[in-house]
């Protein structure tokens, strides 16, 4: 009883063979990484004591927890990376599509930057781009 | 029968990867496996053909959000014990919210798929039976749902704005350079030829 919503299978197995390359280097990634590891793992000598496995700042005790906060000027360029990260995101399929949705798909992609241009002016005239 | 495989493999390693991040003490690694859950996930969108969602989303929660996560957790010096303490404190409002998420996620997937089926790329799916996903999104993000496109500009606009407002913070005291004036400066004001007042002077 096929629905209308029914995938073809054919089509199921289109998208496991055009990404196979992708899943290949995956699992040789994981692989090799294993490989490595349990190499490390089963070859290297090991004579661990107290003191070659406490923790050391070049070569004296550690001065304080490595714990320690950051300025939070690093969250502010974080989020700035995102907004426009995600303005990208939004203009691949603009771009593919532009023959078919026309002037009226220009017109609302063109609003759209149009409004990020105006949070762009104001973090350039702000000052949130400086790294004084 | 390879596609279902894959789809197990990749399902059993979201399962056990969305625990670790929820069981494990240490928020850094809870966020780390929070990047393989993304990574699954997206293996998964991809094997449901909606191949822009998956890279859309290593591209901005693994590319960008991830990074905000780290710096959050690192920036918040998390003292691990007093943040147990307060666990039976905040059990109500976090199954609260809990509970809120399934019931949506329950309306979502039990409701008729006839509202699916009504909306554009579903009805795209069936006639064009073109199952290129970029291009099925494209077709009615920037035309039928124009007007949620510019919303999410503006909100995008109202994020950078509030972000600007509420971290940006000037410090004195601090010396940089002016590019710009340093290149401009011309002869006159930097030098000054003062006469030599000892007369005509005689290289000796």
């Amino acid at each position: 009883m096929p629905s209308d919503l029914d995938l073809p299978t054919d089509g199921e197995w289109r998208m496991v063979e055009s990404y196979l390359p992708v899943l290949v280097f995956i699992v040789m990634a994981l692989g090799l990484g294993v490989l490595l590891m349990a190499l490390g793992f089963i070859l290297a000598p090991r004579n661990p004591d107290d003191e070659k496995l406490s923790p050391y700042e070049c070569g004296f005790e550690a001065f304080e927890d490595s714990r320690m906060q950051f300025d939070v000027r690093y969250y502010l360029v974080a989020i700035l990376f995102i907004i426009f990260d995600l303005e990208i995101a939004f203009l691949f399929p603009w771009a593919i599509v532009l023959e078919q949705i026309g002037l009226f798909g220009f017109g609302s992609m063109a609003v759209f930057v149009g409004l990020l241009l105006v949070g762009f002016l104001y973090e350039w005239k702000k000052g949130a781009l400086e790294w004084e | 029968m390879i596609q279902l495989t894959i789809f197990y493999i990749f399902a059993a390693v979201l399962l056990v990867a969305a625990t670790v991040v929820i069981t494990s003490r240490n928020p850094v690694y809870s966020a780390l496996f929070l990047v393989l859950c993304f990574f699954t996930s997206s293996a998964l969108w991809l094997l449901a053909e909606a191949e822009f969602l998956g890279i859309a989303l290593v591209l901005v929660y693994v590319g960008a959000v991830m990074v905000l996560f780290l710096f959050v957790v690192m920036m918040l010096d998390i003292n691990l014990a007093p943040m147990r303490e307060g666990f039976a404190r905040y059990l109500p409002v976090g199954l609260g919210v809990g509970a809120v998420m399934v019931a949506e996620m329950a309306l979502v997937v039990g409701s008729s798929s006839a509202e699916f089926a009504e909306g554009a790329i579903a009805s795209t799916v069936v006639e064009g039976g073109d199952s290129n996903n970029v291009r099925l999104l494209g077709n009615v993000i920037y035309t039928k749902y124009v007007f949620q496109f510019e919303v999410a500009a503006v909100v995008l606009l109202v994020a950078i704005i509030a972000a600007i407002m509420l971290t940006l913070r000037r410090r004195g005291g601090t010396k940089h350079q002016e590019v710009a004036e340093q290149v401009a400066v011309h002869k006159a004001d930097r030098l000054r030829l003062v006469r030599d007042p000892r007369g005509k002077h005689d290289n000796q």
